[in-house]
């Protein structure tokens, strides 16, 4: 094989491309991963982080529900260190009709899922944030998942397995010869260089993107961009998932992760224009509010961070304008059989629960091409940083008396906190105290997780997304990258960049606290720093 | 309890204004709630062109030795801002390049103070630089805990040994004719860094660090205490819980603290800051000032209330409270007579007064002026 020759070629670095390159890797094949931007910047990192139960499409989409539980078992054994095991509620408030509720339950038996009904006082016991009018509860097992931490892992394991992971390299064109793709045409966003890669297949695993890589090759695929919108409270209000008991509508979910919880979705059809570039209208936010508020009345009065917004990978089955009863179903296209282009797949629809089913469905499908007979182990063998399941035994396993810091060190990268070297003080001071990312930890990311830029490193290590959103830990941490990459110029345009996207997702809910905030980082940047 | 004027907010504003009445023998309370845009303050005033001689001379007598120049400011992040109004120990440069070589000093493990920044910008600007850190054993106790190592700790520790500093930094030396410091000496006593300037082998410049600024907390303090000694009462810690007005004039306030009694006064200062102090307070769908319900101007489009750039000036930051000519603060479309309101509470609804320092400034001068030449009220 010559260097830029391949068995495989993946387009796109979310969560579903690099858990193909994963798979592919594992079972001995020569792997490369292109990403035009960075990892988990599409809708693998804009989303709620919901570990579903399956619970939300047992009454709607068996098939779904049944994926769903499945993997969610399937997760909390190879990726503990991303997942939070919180359990779930699905609430029946005044307004809804309680006869679902038997409905529901009985769906999520049928789907394999456990769901037990609950006294609405037992359930307000459990999670006492939950709107106290409520007339029924269901606990099924719902958790929360690190989107950007599960990302990070697959990527790093896929590497660790031989593939290779280039990012901020954008497909131009596809090579082909007669009906057959034989390889991509690239060009890197950093080093503004062409080059060609070939393989034997080349999968789009592109997200909502994919429609266009398809396109570029030559195959059709009707996809559909849903927007999807969502709000970032300041605090962990809920220790537990709450949803509505009722069929799947706008903001009926409520998901706590780390030290904040995040209220979504809306579902709005959107032109594929303007998927690079989503912002949240003022009117999504105040249904946001508005809804989020019924599931736990707290929220009304909870600072809100941020509001962000995803574009759903959905593939056109009907023409229902809500994109709400499409299936979340996977969506694995040989385009050979399909379309007549040889060497040439498409893995698509699902979603973040589902991302190692589709990785799997993808590489067999890979596999049969090649005539390559290896079983699948993704299910099985846990990703890197979760080969012990308790972020305190972990942490305990490393130091003796774990700071607090520490402790939220190894949460965040599981047993991978052991390389953390830098026990110094100045390893362990603080860079970001909202999330207590440390030095050490800091530079462990940009040594080992491909950082090229702060919202990258934000995306592997939390820096800048707790309460003050970069305001404290921005200047720092582009101190850090200055000196890592011998560049300080470039770690200027970078910090302004970063804050521009604090900005981003700030602006929508500019009032109050929030409005505050702003005002004093804007403030110090302008007229303190001089940035 | 009963004064002559009653100003709220503790900051620039509100301690101008009450030093400037204490000054013409006015009897004045100061009710702050704490911490205020000084904490912030860079060592500069930008925009302060007008009343320059009222200005210096204000900060003179409160043992403030400012300067007025013409000059470049070297920002903390290797940019250069052109200043007027500084403290004494703020280096301005009338040309670039500043030097030809310059030390610039850290402490190591202070992640606030950007060195590489620096060296960028100086470097650019034609000066070479070079990068020494400092590891002197009085520190080893802030680096125990992985948050102490901030601006206002580390001026704690330099306050009793800037010298063993000073000295590490002459080993240091070789032949640059610049060295570069972090803002972080004289948090009690302003005396230091001007010994500092003395005492080093060539000249020095004091470079802003993250918040909170060493020198913003030094000034607060050094104004309070000026206020104190001029026969203020200041009220800290405290914050305004309600207001009663009667026939467009505001008779008393209340305060947490001193829960029932009431707090009567001719007149009132509002100086309460922006949305940072919660002089103002924005919600989904308007902007208001809290505590007197004053008329406030703003955009009612709350799209319009940003710009996408986070470095644009951004409208919210126009919006204020609305007054007269002469300050009075406005209320139901009526001024109301002994209210004024100054400082960053206007916004940018005041451009005659100049922007933050010079608007805080300004319109408190203008504010005590207004109360000193009126005739008391009967």
């Amino acid at each position: 094989m010559k260097r830029n020759d391949y068995d495989v070629i993946i387009v796109g670095g979310g969560i579903t491309g690099a858990g193909t390159a994963r798979d592919c890797a594992m079972r001995g094949l020569k792997v490369l991963l292109v990403e035009r931007h960075d990892i988990a910047t599409g809708a693998t990192g804009r989303n709620h982080g919901l570990l579903h139960s399956g619970a939300r499409y047992a009454v709607t989409d068996q098939e779904s529900a049944n994926e769903c539980i499945r993997e969610n078992m399937i997760l909390r054994r190879i990726a503990s260190h991303c997942v939070d095991e919180t359990d779930g509620l699905f609430i029946t408030l005044p307004e809804d009709d309680l006869n679902y509720q038997a409905k529901f339950v009985e769906s999520c038996l049928a789907a394999g899922i456990s769901a037990e009904i609950l006294d609405p006082k037992e359930a307000l016991r459990m999670e006492p944030s939950v709107n106290p009018d409520l007339i029924g509860a269901v606990k099924v097992p719902d958790g929360s998942v690190d989107p950007f931490r599960l990302c990070a892992a697959n990527m790093l394991d896929a590497k660790l397995h031989g593939a290779q992971v280039l990012l901020y390299t954008e497909v131009t064109e596809f090579i082909k010869e007669g009906d057959m793709v034989k390889g991509i045409r690239t060009f890197n966003h950093q080093t503004h260089q062409s080059a060609e890669y070939y393989a034997a297949i080349t999968v789009n695993a592109a997200g909502i993107w994919g429609h266009h890589v398809a396109e570029m090759a030559g195959v059709p695929i009707g996809m559909y961009p849903a927007k999807g919108a969502l709000l970032i409270f300041a605090h962990r209000v809920n220790d537990v998932v709450i949803n509505r008991c009722r069929k799947p509508a706008n903001a009926d979910i409520l998901v706590p992760g780390d030290t904040v919880c995040v209220i979504g979705t809306t579902s709005t059809k959107i032109p594929f224009e303007e998927c690079d570039n989503v912002r949240v209208t003022p009117d999504e936010v105040n249904l946001l509010i508005e809804e989020g508020a019924k599931l736990a009345p707290a929220l009304a009065s909870t600072r809100i961070l941020r509001a962000y917004a995803g574009v759903r990978p959905l593939v056109s089955a009907d023409n229902d304008p809500t994109g709400r009863n499409i299936s979340r179903g996977i969506v694995c296209l040989d385009h050979e059989t399909r379309d007549g282009v040889k060497g040439f797949i498409s893995i698509t629809g699902g979603k973040l629960m589902t991302y190692r089913l589709m990785a799997e469905m993808a590489t067999d499908l890979v596999c049969r091409k090649l005539h390559v007979d290896k079983a699948c182990e993704t299910a099985t063998l846990p990703l890197p940083g979760s080969e012990r399941k308790s972020f305190k035994e972990v942490a305990e396993q490393i130091w003796e008396n774990p700071t607090t810091a520490q402790k939220a060190t190894a949460g965040r990268l599981g047993t991978g906190a052991a390389r953390i070297k830098d026990t110094s003080p100045l390893g362990q001071s603080l860079i970001c105290e909202c999330e207590e990312v440390s030095v050490g930890e800091i530079d462990a990311a940009i040594q080992r997780l491909d950082v090229s830029n702060l919202v990258d490193l934000r995306r592997r290590t939390r820096v800048g997304m707790g309460t003050c959103q970069g305001e404290l830990c921005g200047c720092r941490a582009a101190g850090l990258l200055a000196r890592a990459h011998g560049c300080t110029e470039r770690a200027r345009a970078d910090l302004k960049d970063f804050m521009t996207e604090r900005w981003k997702g700030m602006y929508p809910i500019g009032w109050g606290d929030a409005l505050r905030e702003a005002e004093y980082t804007q403030w110090v940047y302008k007229h303190v720093l001089g940035v | 309890m009963r004064f002559d004027t009653v100003i709220i907010g503790g900051g620039l504003a509100g301690l101008t204004a009450g030093i400037t009445l204490q000054e013409a023998g006015r009897k004045t309370v100061i009710v702050s709630a704490g911490q205020n845009a000084l904490h912030f303050f860079s060592g500069t005033f930008e925009s302060t062109e007008a009343e320059r001689e009222r200005i210096t001379e204000f900060f003179v007598r409160a043992g403030i030795p400012v300067h007025f120049q013409d000059g470049q400011r070297l920002m903390p992040a290797g940019t250069f801002r052109p200043a007027a109004l500084s403290l004494e120990d703020v280096t301005l440069f009338p040309q670039t390049p500043v030097s030809s070589k310059a030390l610039i000093v850290n402490f190591s493990g202070f992640h606030d103070f950007f060195t590489a920044f620096l060296a960028e910008g100086l470097e650019k600007n034609g000066t070479t630089c070079r990068i020494c850190t400092l590891d002197l054993p009085e520190m080893e106790h802030l680096r125990l805990s992985p948050s102490e190592m901030r601006s206002v700790n580390i001026a704690r520790v330099m306050d009793s040994c800037w010298e063993k500093a000073v000295a590490d930094i002459r080993v240091m030396h070789k032949d640059e004719d610049l060295i570069l410091l972090p803002q972080v000496f004289g948090l009690k006593d302003a005396s230091i860094p001007g010994k500092i300037l003395a005492a080093l082998p060539a000249r020095a410049a004091f470079i802003g660090t993250m918040p909170p600024s060493v020198p913003g907390i030094r000034t607060q303090m050094q104004l309070k205490r000026r206020y104190e000694i001029l026969g203020g009462t200041f009220l800290m810690g405290d914050e305004v819980t309600s207001a009663a007005i009667h026939d467009g004039v505001v008779s008393s306030i209340t305060t947490r603290n001193l829960d029932t009694s009431r707090i009567f006064g001719e007149y009132f200062i509002l100086a309460s800051g922006g949305y940072f102090s919660k002089g103002l307070a924005a919600t989904p769908v308007q902007v208001v000032e809290p505590l007197f319900r004053l008329d406030v101007a703003f955009e009612e489009d709350r799209n319009g209330w940003y710009r996408q750039d986070f470095f644009a000036d951004q409208p919210y930051m126009d919006f204020g409270v609305k007054t007269d000519a002469d300050l009075h603060a406005v209320k139901d479309g009526q001024p109301l007579k002994n209210l004024f309101a100054v400082g960053s509470i206007l916004g940018g609804t005041r451009p005659d007064f100049g922007s933050a320092a010079g608007l805080a400034l300004r319109t408190a001068f203008a504010a005590a002026d207004a109360i000193t030449t009126s005739k008391p009220q009967e």
